[in-house]
């Protein structure tokens, strides 16, 4: 599976005109007029989101545009447009994500000491080490946040349901 | 300084009366968080309490400060809500705890609090610049009056304290400002000194350094009595100089800040306890003494009852300014 | 000179053996708080104060003070090597100094950082020493208007000339806008496009943004090229060192204009932060020949480093003489010094001068033993590069998420680096700039803050922003940075299109 440039840019400016929409939406409560005093606190949410939208559009319209071109070229010269994302490259960008997404829901759930030591030792296990150093290597960076972070600064990190076990508030 | 007085006998009837309060004792690290960035007034209110508490040992845990002052501090109120019941985290405050869900939709209520106690007042004042023609509050009023919104009047945030006192003299006398928010005491000062505005209601300490310059001068306490006798400050003038508000003519007998402390919804009456004693303890040490002095705020340990009807009455009297103003959230 | 003799009488007041002991600790202590995100100077300082309660004032603030400096010295450290800034104010050097770290050279951008850093701050120290009295005056006339003017000023230095597509520029400027206006106001106690959530009411972090966007972004296109950093192969060498020192008398011109830069925005309320944008910005329009900017340039590193560090040593002033912080370390330094019972004010310089002076000398001093003990950490941070990926890469996303948690102690604060980072990805791969989105939400909020306090102050009326000579002219500067390269720009791209990259 490949994603092409065009695929890439659509998605951005879909993404980048719904924030804006949505900035719009949410000035609107507050009020967007322009006051004796001044404008009131919605109004540049409002027409920032407002400009936020226009140059979405504008860079839906370029993408397509751009697209139409390369189409055109490419029929003319046989030259494919070029991919923003081979599947090679979207194959480890995908496992990286996946794994990091995995990292935030254990920390969520487990806390932060438990979900950076499995996110390290398993890593580490997939990039070629042995299992039991890659563990160490978890382990080991768990315990050298707890003491910074801890112990030598006094910053509570985020906990889940083994470490009170542990004694470790 | 009767409050210390006061303050020693409800001590000692409260460990007469309760013989198992001082039983509850913290099983882990305390957290103490605090509704304000780091380097504000509460930060500073909370960390003295922090270093007295560690110096007297009468915690026997370690204390962790955490600044939550998102939202004017409803990040604070929001965690105590999320953490109802825990007798671990102690929420440290102002008056905006029981202030700020009238004038903004939060998702928490005062009822989400319990309030320990408070410790310290912080007193308002009336500055202006110091060339300024406005020998007393009555001449600034007056000028007010004749110029209607034509005067700035700066101070620390919207609807908050500041802005609530300024429309509390505006609805007393008549006279009509026009309010500037800025984003704290400190830059309110700076703003007045510059000349950018024409008076401030700062608290005494955000405006000391300006005062001592002869940058500006206070006009007026809004104080039931004058401020504690001091060293001279300026100009052979000290904080007990300052005649109150209500002496001068101005309808308002007390405005104050109180520095208040809370435990989430739901914490064990004993846990309750145990920090009124462990805080009456710091409000009685030296160092205490030292740092209402140093930061000009006035001494008032207020628990239990007394609290209570404290609280009663400034937010009864608060939110008469925010519905007359129109700026209660509904 | 009576200044000088004040200075010192300062520097005895200052090295003793106990405050060098300080000064020491300090450092290293503020590297340790600086390299990590998150776990900012800020933070690290408002740590220290219940432990100085017991110190006197001056050994306190020698303390504090030297932990600033050791934290905005390690800020710049993570920017370099792995595009992570540590502190807002080092956001800017990731632009040039992580390009070329990655093309092998981290030790010169190293050294380039820190020795302009230390040159910087020295700098702003001087003008502290010569110019006090002067300058806390030059403050108090800044009103609201200018206030507006001076974040302006600071927006259209960065903004005027951008080698991206300008419609790009314009969505990444007003989602910088947008994201910065989330939360509850403090100025107007209007609580803004939080739709329902609470964990908005306190806005969204600038640094869980930056770290999202630059640390994990850069990741993941470290990932899809495949799973190693390109400065592997770098050699690390002390000679390395003082090879790249020797080249930095060539930079007089940048480092003596970012200094005055960083100088002036310590003063007025800008602070490091917009100091190192608007210096990196002003850098990039006088600089004519060359490697464009932003691939490693050394100007790039030399400009937001020294303005960022004159900036921070010159918020001092303020800070002392007018009880305003322009940083948040100013904040929590100067609430040490109300707990301390010391008064910020133009008269604390004559009531402690023993204090003020003591500080000041300890500036030099720190500074000093600042640089050479961060360079002695060069190879040690280099070596980190390395590590083999597999290990040092989920090490640093870990990082990158325990920073954004620290930041405010907010879970909700993970998922927004995830989505940043994916953001920073995508935009970078886009062609999309991040900087404007970066500094919209720096200034963004203060400048909309300025901006509604004029229109009250002058009753609606947009003349206030030219009702005096020093508004008028800052003003006038400003529009002239916006529009003056836009035009020399065209006139360019009418001759010759450029290629995108």
């Amino acid at each position: 599976m490949t994603v092409r440039r065009f695929h890439a840019e659509i998605g951005a400016a879909i993404v980048t005109g719904a924030l804006g929409l949505a900035a719009m939406i949410g000035a609107t409560e507050l009020g967007v007029g322009w006051e004796e005093s001044g404008p009131q606190s919605g109004y540049f949410p409002f027409y920032v989101g407002l400009i936020l939208v226009g140059a979405s559009l504008w860079n839906l319209v370029a993408a397509f545009l751009a697209h139409r071109a390369t189409v055109a070229g490419h029929a003319r010269t046989g030259e494919a447009e070029e991919p923003f994302l081979d599947s090679a490259r979207l194959g480890r960008l995908g496992r990286f994500l996946a794994v990091m997404l995995a990292f935030v829901i254990v920390t969520l759930v487990m806390g932060i000491y438990v979900g950076s030591a499995s996110y390290i030792a398993y890593s580490a296990w997939r990039g070629g080490y042995r299992p039991l150093f890659a563990l160490a290597m978890g382990v080991g960076f768990a315990l050298a946040l707890y003491l910074v972070f801890e112990v030598a600064f006094l910053m509570p990190l985020l906990k889940g349901p083994i470490e009170p076990l542990l004694g470790i508030y | 300084m009767t409050y210390l007085k006061t303050g020693a006998i409800a001590a000692v009837a409260l460990l007469a009366a309760l013989p198992a309060a001082a039983e509850w004792a913290p099983e882990r690290p305390l957290e103490f968080v605090v509704a304000s960035g780091a380097g504000g007034g509460t930060d500073n209110f909370a960390r003295t309490i922090q270093a007295i508490l560690t110096k007297q040992d009468s915690i026997g845990r370690p204390v962790v400060v955490l600044n939550k002052g998102g939202g004017s501090g409803a990040e604070a109120f929001l965690y105590a809500k999320q953490n109802a019941g825990d007798p671990h985290k102690v929420i440290f405050g102002t008056n905006n705890v029981y202030l700020l869900p009238y004038v903004a939709k939060l998702a928490y209520s005062t009822e989400d609090l319990q309030p320990v106690a408070a410790l310290a007042m912080d007193e308002f004042l009336i500055w202006v610049k110091a060339d300024s023609p406005y020998q007393t509050a009555i001449d600034l009023i007056d000028a007010a009056k004749a110029d209607p919104g034509a005067l700035p009047f700066g101070g620390s945030q919207s609807k908050d304290t500041d802005e609530t006192l300024v429309a509390l003299i505006e609805q007393k006398t008549g006279a009509d400002f026009k309010y500037v928010p800025f984003n704290g005491g400190g830059e309110v000062g700076v703003q007045l000194a510059g000349g950018h505005v024409v008076a401030n209601v700062n608290n005494p300490n955000e405006n000391l350094g300006q005062w001592q310059a002869g940058a500006i001068r206070p006009l007026c306490v809004f104080a039931p009595q004058r401020m504690a006798e001091s060293e001279p400050i300026f100009d052979g003038k000290g904080w007990h100089d300052i005649p109150t508000c209500a002496e001068q003519g101005v309808g308002i007998e007390s405005y104050q800040m109180p520095r208040t402390v809370w435990v989430p919804a739901g914490v064990p009456e004993d846990a309750l306890a145990f920090y009124r004693t462990a805080l009456q303890g710091v409000a009685e040490s030296q160092e205490w003494k030292d740092y209402l002095t140093k930061t000009s705020q006035s001494g008032a340990f207020l628990t239990g009852d007394e609290l209570q009807a404290f609280i009663d009455n400034s937010e009864t009297s608060t939110v008469e300014v925010f519905k007359a103003e129109g700026w209660t959230a509904e | 000179m009576g200044n000088f003799d004040l200075l010192m009488q300062g520097f005895g007041v200052a090295i003793t053996p106990m405050h060098l002991v300080l000064m020491v600790a300090g450092v290293l202590l503020g590297l340790v708080v600086g390299v990590l995100p998150g776990l900012g100077a800020p933070n690290g300082v408002s740590l220290l104060i219940p432990l100085t309660f017991t110190l006197d004032p001056t050994s306190a603030i020698i303390l504090l003070s030297s932990m600033y400096w050791g934290a905005l010295f390690g800020g710049s450290t993570t920017s370099i090597l792995f595009n992570i800034p540590g502190e807002p104010s080092s956001v800017a050097t990731t632009f040039d100094g992580y390009p070329m770290a990655k093309a092998g050279q981290s030790t010169r951008a190293l050294t380039l950082a820190f020795m302009s850093a230390g040159f910087g701050a020295l700098l702003g120290v001087l003008v502290i020493t010569l110019l006090a009295g002067w300058a806390s005056d030059f403050a108090l006339r800044f009103g609201a208007p200018e206030y507006f003017a001076v974040y302006f000023l600071a927006f259209a230095a960065f903004i005027g000339m951008g080698s991206a597509s300008p419609v790009k520029t314009v969505v990444s400027l007003s989602m910088g806008l947008l994201l910065a206006s989330v939360g509850m106001d403090n100025v107007t106690g209007e609580v803004r496009l939080t739709f329902g959530f609470s964990e908005l009411l306190g806005g969204i972090s600038f640094l869980v943004v930056v770290i999202g966007l630059f640390g994990i972004g850069e990741l993941l296109a470290t990932v899809q090229e495949g799973l190693k950093f390109r400065g592997v192969s770098s050699r690390i060498d002390l000679r390395d060192v003082f090879r790249t020192m020797a080249e930095l008398p060539r930079y007089w011109a940048t480092s003596l204009r970012s200094g005055l830069i960083g100088i002036w925005m310590g003063i007025t309320p800008g602070g490091p932060t917009a100091a190192s944008f608007m210096s990196y910005g002003i850098a990039r329009q006088a600089s004519r020949k060359g490697e464009p900017f932003g691939t490693g340039r050394p100007e790039g590193i030399i400009a937001p480093e020294t303005a960022d560090h004159s900036a921070g040593s010159c918020a001092m002033l303020p800070m002392l003489a007018l009880g305003v912080p322009s940083s948040a370390t100013a904040a929590v330094m100067m609430g040490g010094l109300m707990i301390w019972g010391l008064t910020p004010g133009p008269m604390l310089f004559a009531t402690k001068p023993d204090f003020v002076w003591g500080l000041i000398a300890s500036m030099y001093i720190s500074n000093v033993v600042g640089v050479i003990l961060v360079l002695m950490t060069v190879p040690m941070f280099a070596a980190l590069l390395r590590i083999p990926f597999a290990i040092i890469g989920p090490m640093i996303v870990a990082i990158c998420f325990v920073g954004g948690y620290t930041v405010s102690g907010a879970s909700f604060d993970l998922w927004l680096v995830l989505l940043f980072g994916l953001v920073g990805y995508l935009f970078t791969r886009l062609d999309y700039p991040l900087a404007p989105l970066v500094l919209s939400m720096v200034l963004g909020h203060k400048a909309e803050n300025a901006f509604y306090q004029s229109m009250i102050l002058s009753d609606g009326s947009l003349k206030v922003f030219f009702s005096n000579p020093l508004v008028g002219s800052i003003m006038a500067l400003a529009l002239a940075l916006l529009i003056l390269p836009k035009l020399l720009q065209l006139g360019g791209r009418l001759r010759r299109r450029q290629p995108v990259e």
